[in-house]
Protein backbone atom coordinates (compact mmCIF):
# COMPACT_ATOMS: atom_id res chain seq x y z
CA UNK A 1 0.00 0.00 0.00
CA UNK A 2 1.54 3.43 -1.10
CA UNK A 3 0.98 6.28 1.53
CA UNK A 4 2.73 9.31 2.33
CA UNK A 5 2.73 10.74 5.45
CA UNK A 6 1.05 14.48 5.13
CA UNK A 7 -0.47 17.00 8.03
CA UNK A 8 -3.69 14.99 7.94
CA UNK A 9 -2.36 11.53 8.49
CA UNK A 10 -1.55 9.25 5.32
CA UNK A 11 -2.59 9.89 1.81
CA UNK A 12 -2.76 7.32 -0.98
CA UNK A 13 -1.32 8.41 -4.17
CA UNK A 14 -4.75 9.26 -5.29
CA UNK A 15 -4.91 12.16 -2.57
CA UNK A 16 -6.94 9.97 -0.77
CA UNK A 17 -6.93 10.62 2.87
CA UNK A 18 -6.49 6.88 4.32
CA UNK A 19 -8.32 8.24 7.62
CA UNK A 20 -11.39 9.58 5.48
CA UNK A 21 -11.50 5.86 3.49
CA UNK A 22 -11.65 4.31 6.81
CA UNK A 23 -14.07 6.64 8.25
CA UNK A 24 -16.03 5.61 5.40
CA UNK A 25 -15.73 2.29 5.30
CA UNK A 26 -16.95 2.10 9.22
CA UNK A 27 -20.36 4.63 8.02
CA UNK A 28 -20.82 1.45 5.58
CA UNK A 29 -20.46 3.98 2.23
CA UNK A 30 -17.39 2.71 1.35
CA UNK A 31 -17.58 1.58 -2.22
CA UNK A 32 -21.09 2.84 -3.60
CA UNK A 33 -21.66 2.99 -7.26
CA UNK A 34 -20.30 6.10 -8.69
CA UNK A 35 -17.96 6.79 -5.82
CA UNK A 36 -14.31 7.39 -6.66
CA UNK A 37 -12.37 4.35 -4.50
CA UNK A 38 -15.11 2.54 -6.90
CA UNK A 39 -12.59 2.80 -10.09
CA UNK A 40 -9.38 3.28 -8.15
CA UNK A 41 -6.91 1.11 -7.76
CA UNK A 42 -5.26 2.88 -5.17
CA UNK A 43 -8.02 3.25 -2.80
CA UNK A 44 -9.28 -0.36 -3.65
CA UNK A 45 -6.15 -1.99 -2.14
CA UNK A 46 -6.19 0.12 0.67
CA UNK A 47 -10.15 -0.61 1.25
CA UNK A 48 -9.09 -4.32 1.05
CA UNK A 49 -6.31 -3.83 3.99
CA UNK A 50 -9.03 -1.80 5.53
CA UNK A 51 -11.93 -4.85 5.63
CA UNK A 52 -9.14 -7.43 6.63
CA UNK A 53 -7.70 -5.00 9.63
CA UNK A 54 -12.14 -4.25 10.41
CA UNK A 55 -13.20 -8.25 10.26
CA UNK A 56 -10.22 -9.65 12.27
CA UNK A 57 -10.85 -6.19 14.98
CA UNK A 58 -14.78 -7.52 15.27
CA UNK A 59 -13.26 -10.91 15.79
CA UNK A 60 -11.19 -9.95 18.44
CA UNK A 61 -12.95 -7.93 20.11
CA UNK A 62 -15.43 -10.73 20.65
CA UNK A 63 -12.79 -13.85 21.20
CA UNK A 64 -13.49 -14.52 24.86
CA UNK A 65 -10.69 -14.13 27.06
CA UNK A 66 -9.83 -16.81 29.62
CA UNK A 67 -9.40 -14.79 33.09
CA UNK A 68 -6.62 -16.72 35.13
CA UNK A 69 -8.98 -18.78 37.73
CA UNK A 70 -6.39 -17.71 40.94
CA UNK A 71 -6.49 -14.33 39.67
CA UNK A 72 -8.67 -12.43 42.07
CA UNK A 73 -7.09 -14.83 44.88
CA UNK A 74 -3.83 -13.63 43.76
CA UNK A 75 -4.43 -9.87 43.88
CA UNK A 76 -6.60 -10.04 47.29
CA UNK A 77 -3.72 -12.19 48.86
CA UNK A 78 -1.40 -9.35 47.54
CA UNK A 79 -3.89 -6.61 49.32
CA UNK A 80 -4.48 -8.59 52.36
CA UNK A 81 -0.40 -8.86 53.43
CA UNK A 82 0.02 -4.57 52.34
CA UNK A 83 -0.69 -3.41 55.98
CA UNK A 84 -2.36 -0.35 55.80
CA UNK A 85 -1.79 1.23 59.23
CA UNK A 86 -5.10 2.03 60.95
CA UNK A 87 -6.43 3.99 63.82
CA UNK A 88 -6.93 1.60 66.92
CA UNK A 89 -9.88 2.77 69.76
CA UNK A 90 -9.70 1.84 73.36
CA UNK A 91 -13.10 -0.41 73.74
CA UNK A 92 -14.58 0.40 77.70
CA UNK A 93 -13.95 -2.88 79.02
CA UNK A 94 -15.60 -4.17 82.06
CA UNK A 95 -13.90 -7.44 83.81
CA UNK A 96 -10.72 -6.80 82.92
CA UNK A 97 -7.36 -6.67 84.65
CA UNK A 98 -6.28 -3.30 86.06
CA UNK A 99 -3.98 -2.16 83.30
CA UNK A 100 -5.39 -4.45 80.54
CA UNK A 101 -6.86 -2.68 77.13
CA UNK A 102 -9.55 -3.86 74.94
CA UNK A 103 -9.29 -1.90 71.99
CA UNK A 104 -10.62 -2.43 68.55
CA UNK A 105 -9.49 -0.80 64.65
CA UNK A 106 -10.95 2.48 63.12
CA UNK A 107 -12.29 -0.04 60.08
CA UNK A 108 -13.75 -2.69 62.02
CA UNK A 109 -15.66 -0.21 63.68
CA UNK A 110 -16.59 1.87 60.15
CA UNK A 111 -17.59 -1.59 58.31
CA UNK A 112 -20.45 -2.52 61.33
CA UNK A 113 -21.52 1.54 61.56
CA UNK A 114 -21.55 1.27 57.60
CA UNK A 115 -23.84 -2.08 57.57
CA UNK A 116 -26.46 -0.32 59.97
CA UNK A 117 -26.44 2.49 57.67
CA UNK A 118 -27.21 0.55 54.64
CA UNK A 119 -30.25 -1.04 56.58
CA UNK A 120 -31.50 2.16 56.01
CA UNK A 121 -33.97 2.13 52.63
CA UNK A 122 -31.97 3.98 50.17
CA UNK A 123 -28.81 4.68 52.09
CA UNK A 124 -25.10 3.79 51.24
CA UNK A 125 -22.77 4.59 53.22
CA UNK A 126 -19.46 5.67 51.90
CA UNK A 127 -16.62 7.52 53.94
CA UNK A 128 -16.78 6.75 57.61
CA UNK A 129 -14.10 7.93 60.33
CA UNK A 130 -14.57 7.10 63.72
CA UNK A 131 -12.50 9.30 66.06
CA UNK A 132 -12.09 8.49 70.13
CA UNK A 133 -13.80 11.50 72.70
CA UNK A 134 -11.65 12.10 75.39
CA UNK A 135 -13.17 11.20 78.15
CA UNK A 136 -12.84 14.79 79.77
CA UNK A 137 -14.98 15.56 76.93
CA UNK A 138 -17.40 13.34 76.87
CA UNK A 139 -21.24 13.94 78.31
CA UNK A 140 -20.72 11.67 81.31
CA UNK A 141 -16.58 11.80 81.90
CA UNK A 142 -16.14 8.23 80.99
CA UNK A 143 -14.49 6.24 78.22
CA UNK A 144 -16.27 4.76 75.22
CA UNK A 145 -17.44 8.06 73.41
CA UNK A 146 -16.65 8.07 69.93
CA UNK A 147 -17.22 10.97 67.52
CA UNK A 148 -18.49 9.79 63.80
CA UNK A 149 -18.40 11.58 60.55
CA UNK A 150 -19.73 9.88 57.87
CA UNK A 151 -20.31 10.00 54.30
CA UNK A 152 -23.52 8.49 52.31
CA UNK A 153 -25.19 8.16 48.67
CA UNK A 154 -28.84 8.11 48.71
CA UNK A 155 -31.15 6.67 46.55
CA UNK A 156 -32.47 8.90 43.45
CA UNK A 157 -35.87 10.13 44.66
CA UNK A 158 -35.53 9.55 48.27
CA UNK A 159 -35.77 13.16 49.30
CA UNK A 160 -32.57 13.66 51.48
CA UNK A 161 -34.07 14.98 54.43
CA UNK A 162 -34.09 15.33 57.99
CA UNK A 163 -36.17 11.76 58.03
CA UNK A 164 -33.67 9.90 56.38
CA UNK A 165 -30.78 11.20 58.27
CA UNK A 166 -32.40 10.35 61.05
CA UNK A 167 -32.74 6.70 60.80
CA UNK A 168 -29.24 6.87 59.87
CA UNK A 169 -27.83 8.07 63.17
CA UNK A 170 -30.65 5.95 65.11
CA UNK A 171 -28.97 3.31 63.41
CA UNK A 172 -25.44 4.21 63.42
CA UNK A 173 -25.71 5.09 67.27
CA UNK A 174 -27.44 1.98 67.83
CA UNK A 175 -25.22 -0.44 66.07
CA UNK A 176 -22.41 1.22 67.59
CA UNK A 177 -23.54 0.62 71.20
CA UNK A 178 -25.38 -2.91 70.79
CA UNK A 179 -22.45 -4.60 68.63
CA UNK A 180 -19.47 -2.90 69.70
CA UNK A 181 -19.85 -0.90 72.80
CA UNK A 182 -19.00 2.29 71.90
CA UNK A 183 -21.23 5.43 72.35
CA UNK A 184 -21.70 7.98 69.84
CA UNK A 185 -20.74 11.48 71.17
CA UNK A 186 -21.51 13.05 67.87
CA UNK A 187 -22.77 11.75 64.46
CA UNK A 188 -22.03 13.74 61.56
CA UNK A 189 -23.47 12.91 58.23
CA UNK A 190 -23.21 14.02 55.02
CA UNK A 191 -24.98 13.06 51.68
CA UNK A 192 -22.41 13.46 49.13
CA UNK A 193 -23.85 11.81 46.09
CA UNK A 194 -27.00 10.35 44.42
CA UNK A 195 -27.48 6.91 43.30
CA UNK A 196 -29.87 5.28 41.22
CA UNK A 197 -31.30 1.59 40.73
CA UNK A 198 -30.40 -0.29 37.74
CA UNK A 199 -33.59 -1.43 36.06
CA UNK A 200 -34.65 -5.04 36.43
CA UNK A 201 -32.68 -7.62 34.63
CA UNK A 202 -29.33 -4.81 34.14
CA UNK A 203 -26.38 -5.58 35.45
CA UNK B 1 -29.29 -6.06 65.63
CA UNK B 2 -30.40 -9.00 64.57
CA UNK B 3 -28.84 -8.94 61.41
CA UNK B 4 -25.36 -10.15 61.26
CA UNK B 5 -22.72 -9.62 58.49
CA UNK B 6 -19.40 -11.34 57.36
CA UNK B 7 -17.82 -8.52 56.28
CA UNK B 8 -16.67 -7.65 59.97
CA UNK B 9 -14.70 -10.85 59.22
CA UNK B 10 -12.80 -10.54 56.77
CA UNK B 11 -11.59 -14.39 56.48
CA UNK B 12 -15.30 -15.54 55.90
CA UNK B 13 -16.31 -14.94 52.59
CA UNK B 14 -18.04 -17.68 51.67
CA UNK B 15 -18.63 -19.22 48.22
CA UNK B 16 -19.51 -17.11 45.29
CA UNK B 17 -23.16 -17.92 45.08
CA UNK B 18 -23.15 -16.68 48.35
CA UNK B 19 -22.17 -13.29 47.59
CA UNK B 20 -24.20 -10.11 49.22
CA UNK B 21 -27.44 -11.57 48.32
CA UNK B 22 -28.74 -13.41 51.45
CA UNK B 23 -29.58 -10.47 53.29
CA UNK B 24 -32.89 -9.04 52.43
CA UNK B 25 -33.99 -6.02 51.45
CA UNK B 26 -32.40 -2.93 52.99
CA UNK B 27 -28.82 -4.57 53.18
CA UNK B 28 -26.98 -4.25 49.75
CA UNK B 29 -23.95 -6.77 49.17
CA UNK B 30 -20.98 -5.57 47.94
CA UNK B 31 -21.84 -6.85 44.79
CA UNK B 32 -25.16 -4.47 44.56
CA UNK B 33 -23.08 -1.54 45.65
CA UNK B 34 -21.90 1.05 43.23
CA UNK B 35 -18.27 1.92 41.90
CA UNK B 36 -17.87 4.93 43.58
CA UNK B 37 -19.49 3.94 47.15
CA UNK B 38 -16.63 0.32 46.65
CA UNK B 39 -13.89 2.81 46.15
CA UNK B 40 -14.66 5.26 48.97
CA UNK B 41 -14.92 2.10 51.33
CA UNK B 42 -11.46 0.02 49.97
CA UNK B 43 -10.53 3.86 50.26
CA UNK B 44 -10.66 3.43 53.96
CA UNK B 45 -9.38 -0.26 53.86
CA UNK B 46 -12.41 -1.96 53.51
CA UNK B 47 -11.06 -5.58 52.25
CA UNK B 48 -14.47 -6.70 50.89
CA UNK B 49 -15.02 -3.38 48.99
CA UNK B 50 -12.24 -3.50 47.00
CA UNK B 51 -12.19 -7.52 46.56
CA UNK B 52 -15.79 -6.72 44.87
CA UNK B 53 -13.92 -3.91 42.58
CA UNK B 54 -11.79 -7.04 41.68
CA UNK B 55 -14.05 -9.20 40.69
CA UNK B 56 -15.94 -6.28 38.67
CA UNK B 57 -13.16 -5.29 36.80
CA UNK B 58 -10.01 -7.89 36.48
CA UNK B 59 -11.84 -8.91 32.87
CA UNK B 60 -11.36 -5.53 31.76
CA UNK B 61 -8.26 -4.91 32.77
CA UNK B 62 -6.70 -8.51 32.26
CA UNK B 63 -8.15 -8.25 28.51
CA UNK B 64 -6.36 -4.57 28.05
CA UNK B 65 -3.42 -5.95 29.44
CA UNK B 66 -3.21 -9.06 27.39
CA UNK B 67 -4.05 -7.55 24.17
CA UNK B 68 -1.23 -4.55 24.98
CA UNK B 69 1.48 -7.19 25.53
CA UNK B 70 0.92 -10.22 23.55
CA UNK B 71 1.61 -12.32 26.39
CA UNK B 72 -0.94 -14.22 29.27
CA UNK B 73 1.50 -14.57 32.22
CA UNK B 74 2.62 -10.69 31.67
CA UNK B 75 -0.84 -9.60 31.44
CA UNK B 76 -1.39 -11.42 34.62
CA UNK B 77 1.20 -10.27 36.50
CA UNK B 78 0.44 -6.28 35.18
CA UNK B 79 -3.21 -6.92 36.40
CA UNK B 80 -2.12 -7.96 40.19
CA UNK B 81 0.30 -4.85 39.87
CA UNK B 82 -2.39 -2.53 38.26
CA UNK B 83 -4.67 -3.76 40.74
CA UNK B 84 -2.30 -3.52 44.03
CA UNK B 85 -1.34 0.29 42.72
CA UNK B 86 -5.02 0.61 43.40
CA UNK B 87 -5.53 -0.33 46.55
CA UNK B 88 -2.83 1.81 48.03
CA UNK B 89 -3.56 4.75 45.51
CA UNK B 90 -7.40 4.71 46.97
CA UNK B 91 -6.88 6.61 50.27
CA UNK B 92 -5.83 9.55 47.98
CA UNK B 93 -8.20 9.06 45.08
CA UNK B 94 -10.74 11.93 45.75
CA UNK B 95 -13.22 11.18 42.70
CA UNK B 96 -13.77 8.06 43.55
CA UNK B 97 -16.79 7.59 40.62
CA UNK B 98 -13.83 7.88 37.97
CA UNK B 99 -12.39 4.53 39.31
CA UNK B 100 -12.32 2.82 36.21
CA UNK B 101 -10.80 5.84 34.30
CA UNK B 102 -8.23 5.50 37.26
CA UNK B 103 -7.69 2.02 37.15
CA UNK B 104 -7.18 1.81 33.40
CA UNK B 105 -4.46 4.49 33.50
CA UNK B 106 -2.56 2.62 35.79
CA UNK B 107 -2.79 -0.43 33.77
CA UNK B 108 -1.71 1.35 30.55
CA UNK B 109 1.16 2.92 32.05
CA UNK B 110 2.30 -0.37 33.71
CA UNK B 111 1.82 -1.85 29.99
CA UNK B 112 3.67 0.52 28.55
CA UNK B 113 6.59 0.14 31.16
CA UNK B 114 7.02 -3.67 30.23
CA UNK B 115 7.17 -3.14 26.60
CA UNK B 116 9.33 -0.35 26.77
CA UNK B 117 11.59 -2.61 28.36
CA UNK B 118 11.59 -5.14 25.81
CA UNK B 119 13.88 -5.06 22.66
CA UNK B 120 12.61 -1.28 21.39
CA UNK B 121 11.02 -1.53 17.72
CA UNK B 122 11.76 0.52 15.22
CA UNK B 123 9.37 2.70 14.06
CA UNK B 124 7.65 1.00 10.77
CA UNK B 125 6.80 2.97 7.86
CA UNK B 126 3.61 1.89 6.40
CA UNK B 127 4.41 3.02 3.13
CA UNK B 128 7.76 0.91 2.82
CA UNK B 129 6.31 -2.34 4.95
CA UNK B 130 5.76 -5.78 3.49
CA UNK B 131 3.64 -8.25 4.93
CA UNK B 132 5.42 -10.79 7.43
CA UNK B 133 3.94 -13.79 7.78
CA UNK B 134 2.44 -13.44 11.00
CA UNK B 135 0.90 -16.76 11.33
CA UNK B 136 3.84 -18.33 11.87
CA UNK B 137 4.97 -16.63 15.58
CA UNK B 138 4.14 -18.46 18.34
CA UNK B 139 2.05 -16.20 20.77
CA UNK B 140 -0.43 -15.54 18.20
CA UNK B 141 -1.05 -19.24 17.81
CA UNK B 142 -3.41 -19.54 20.75
CA UNK B 143 -5.34 -17.18 19.13
CA UNK B 144 -8.57 -19.49 17.61
CA UNK B 145 -8.75 -17.95 13.70
CA UNK B 146 -6.13 -17.03 11.82
CA UNK B 147 -7.02 -14.04 10.93
CA UNK B 148 -7.30 -12.82 14.69
CA UNK B 149 -3.58 -14.73 15.15
CA UNK B 150 -2.59 -12.27 12.66
CA UNK B 151 -3.82 -9.04 13.75
CA UNK B 152 -2.38 -9.89 17.53
CA UNK B 153 0.72 -10.84 15.89
CA UNK B 154 0.65 -7.69 13.82
CA UNK B 155 0.67 -5.57 17.25
CA UNK B 156 3.53 -6.65 17.89
CA UNK B 157 4.90 -4.13 15.24
CA UNK B 158 3.25 -1.16 16.68
CA UNK B 159 5.18 1.34 19.29
CA UNK B 160 4.39 0.64 22.72
CA UNK B 161 2.47 4.30 22.52
CA UNK B 162 0.56 3.50 18.97
CA UNK B 163 -0.32 -0.04 20.68
CA UNK B 164 -2.18 1.72 23.93
CA UNK B 165 -3.54 4.12 21.97
CA UNK B 166 -5.08 1.57 19.10
CA UNK B 167 -6.30 -0.86 21.73
CA UNK B 168 -8.11 1.23 23.52
CA UNK B 169 -10.17 3.14 20.45
CA UNK B 170 -10.71 -0.11 18.55
CA UNK B 171 -10.71 -2.96 21.27
CA UNK B 172 -11.53 -1.17 24.50
CA UNK B 173 -13.91 1.15 22.65
CA UNK B 174 -12.76 4.19 24.45
CA UNK B 175 -13.16 7.91 22.65
CA UNK B 176 -10.39 9.94 21.54
CA UNK B 177 -10.84 12.06 24.89
CA UNK B 178 -10.88 9.41 27.11
CA UNK B 179 -7.45 7.92 25.53
CA UNK B 180 -5.44 10.85 25.85
CA UNK B 181 -6.85 11.21 29.56
CA UNK B 182 -5.67 7.73 30.07
CA UNK B 183 -1.89 7.88 28.17
CA UNK B 184 -1.05 11.64 29.22
CA UNK B 185 -1.24 12.97 25.35
CA UNK B 186 -3.61 15.51 23.36
CA UNK B 187 -6.36 13.97 21.48
CA UNK B 188 -4.37 14.73 18.08
CA UNK B 189 -1.70 13.15 19.40
CA UNK B 190 -3.43 9.67 20.32
CA UNK B 191 -5.87 10.25 16.69
CA UNK B 192 -2.34 10.59 14.83
CA UNK B 193 -1.26 7.62 16.43
CA UNK B 194 -3.98 5.83 16.11
CA UNK B 195 -3.87 6.38 12.42
CA UNK B 196 -0.37 5.58 11.91
CA UNK B 197 -1.53 2.04 13.73
CA UNK B 198 -4.38 1.44 11.14
CA UNK B 199 -1.86 1.87 8.32
CA UNK B 200 0.54 -0.50 9.71
CA UNK B 201 -2.29 -2.87 10.48
CA UNK B 202 -4.22 -2.53 6.84
CA UNK B 203 -1.48 -3.63 5.45
CA UNK B 204 0.02 -6.37 7.47
CA UNK B 205 -3.48 -7.66 7.16
CA UNK B 206 -4.28 -6.85 3.76
CA UNK B 207 -3.15 -10.32 2.15
CA UNK B 208 -5.73 -12.41 4.86
CA UNK B 209 -8.66 -10.55 2.61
Amino acid sequence: MAVSQTSEGYALPCGRALEALWEDLEAGTAGRPGSHEQDCPHCLTALSGLVALRDATRELTAAPVAVPPRLTGRIMAAVRAEVRRTRLLPLPAAGLEPGGEAVISEQAVAVVLRFAADGVDGVRARRCAVRPRDPGQAPDGMPGWVDVEMTLAIRYGISPGEAVLAAVRRAVLAAADARIGLRVARCDLLVEDLWSAPAPGED
Amino acid sequence: MAVSRPTAVPADRGTPAGRGTTEGPGFPGPDELDDATLAARAGEGDVDAFEELVVRHQEPVYRLALRMLGNAAEAEDVTQDSFLAAWRGLPTLRAQAAFGGWLYRLTVNRCLNVLRARRPVAELDPATLRSTRPDEQPEAAAESGAQVAALSAALQLLTPEQRACWVLRELQGCSYEEIAGIVDATAGAVRGRIARSRAVLAEVMRPWR
